[in-house]
């Protein structure tokens, strides 16, 4: 791709430059594989290995596994010698019907929406990937950015299950013990973590075939640069090493 | 710097810099300290600067160690009702988990909000502790490493959130009576979140290498 006039690579890959993927060292790879960073010892690649299948494989586990999570009794509250099983959405509707409309919302945004809101983001990722759609890049790095912040805080709803475990234990008045679906929500939460960790959102971007990348300065104090940015270059020469 | 013979080196790595959000090559520019760098492509961050990196790493890891061991033992809260009442800790909200059935639930809860906390403080604060000494061992950056890959598993501020959660669904069955470990809980999250927000990750690889030649 000879979009650049100062270098002939746009991409690191095209320049034959890999990125450490856990220190981001830069290391010349060129016809090789896989090379140890000299700095950290990591397995220096292009793209992550098999990024795109093991993200499939790993979403769709979580897709099969999100039915006996929702649809299993999470959570089970025995009051006085009777107990009562709870799904995941008997909970929500619980605290609806309750008046607690803010907690509510959390739980269903933490436990139903976010789980479901990975699942069908990774899919269209993926998708757009393999079918090589090469519009709205940029809004799909930041579904992507969005689903790796918000994979950690469906397991509010396992912590949630465990305190109330562990404070809620009256011996027969009252005690709250976790039901079968809680292994399979975990299971879910994971799925989709490891989903996250292992795609490559650089896979997002091997698309792209606009010719130059549009240089603008953000109204924060941030610097934009690229390769031929010259002119802030000059601005900003007291910084370069 | 070890380069790789293997193609025509026609870039000096240490002039340009990849972004790792979508690959594309950008100019090695150094921001100020407080400042970021931003991909004009996707919009990732590419590189920032913390001021005193270092020090602060190192002061919020330690009072976040200091305060660990009560934040984890010590009661959160002591719920009275009916005339009974029970207390609980942190650290039982896996072993409960645990005997009640629930094993793979229990290693979940237990690696997230016990384990994995521990370990990156711990991790941060003895690589913290190495750099500002001057020291570099190859340990070092296999710690480190250990630390980049731990990092979004320790969920202390998830707990957190399920804690009020909790509170907000109980507090109307029996009266809360909020114990040490609850405020040493809430001391470790901010010395936790504290020591990931000052932790300058491209600093802290720059003299794990330095050290090492």
């Amino acid at each position: 791709m000879e979009k650049l006039d100062l270098h002939r690579s746009r991409t690191a890959m095209e320049a034959g430059i890999g990125v450490c993927h856990d220190c981001h060292k830069l290391q010349y790879l060129g016809e090789l594989h896989e090379v140890p960073c000299p700095r950290c010892g990591a397995a220096i690649h292009y793209r992550k290995p098999n990024s795109i299948a093991r993200t499939w494989a790993l979403v769709l586990t979580a897709l099969v596994l999100s039915f006996p999570a929702n649809l299993l009794p999470i959570m089970r509250v025995d009051f006085m010698g009777s107990s009562d099983a709870s799904t995941i959405m008997d909970g929500i509707i619980y605290f609806f019907q309750e008046g607690s409309y803010g907690i509510g919302a959390v739980i269903l945004t933490a436990s139903i929406l976010v789980p479901c809101f990975k699942i069908i983001g990774i899919i269209l990722i993926l998708l757009s990937i393999q079918f090589r759609w090469q519009s709205w890049l940029r809004h799909k790095t930041i579904l992507f950015r969005i689903i790796e912040f918000i994979g950690r805080w469906s397991m509010l709803d396992i912590f949630v299950i465990a305190l109330l475990h562990v404070l809620v234990e009256f011996g027969f008045i009252t005690s709250i013990v976790a039901a079968p679906a809680s292994n399979y929500f975990t299971g879910v939460v994971l799925a989709t973590m490891f989903a996250a960790i292992t795609f490559d959102s650089r896979l997002i971007w091997d698309a792209d075939s606009e010719p130059t990348v549009q240089f603008s300065a953000r109204p924060d104090e941030t610097f934009i640069t690229t390769m031929q940015a010259g002119e802030l270059h000059g601005k900003t020469s007291s910084q370069k090493t | 710097m070890t380069e790789s013979p293997v193609s025509q080196p026609d870039l000096d790595l240490d002039q340009v810099i990849a972004c790792h959000g979508c690959d594309l090559l950008l100019e090695n520019l150094e921001p100020e300290p407080g400042a970021r760098l931003c991909c004009p492509r996707c919009g990732e961050i590419v590189k920032t600067r913390k001021i005193d990196s270092i020090n602060r790493t190192l002061a919020f890891t330690f009072s976040g160690l200091m305060l660990y061991p009560f934040a984890m033992f010590e009661p959160i809260m002591t719920l009275d009702t009916m005339g009974l009442r029970n207390q609980g800790n942190i650290f039982s909200c896996m072993t409960n988990t645990w005997h009640s059935g629930y094993g793979f639930v229990a290693i979940i809860v237990g690696l997230t909000s016990v384990f994995f906390p521990l370990a990156k403080l711990l991790l941060l604060f003895l690589v913290a502790l190495q750099l500002k000494q001057g020291r570099s061992t190859p340990t070092l950056a296999r710690l480190m490493r250990i630390y980049v890959h731990l990092d979004e598993w320790g969920m202390l501020e998830v707990f957190m959130i399920g804690l009020l959660v909790t509170i907000i669904k109980i507090h109307h069955l029996a009266h809360i009576h909020y114990d040490v470990g609850f405020f040493c809980f809430i001391g470790l999250l901010v010395m936790a979140l504290g020591s990931s927000l000052m932790l300058d990750k491209e600093e802290f690889w720059k003299r794990i290498e330095h050290g090492k030649t």
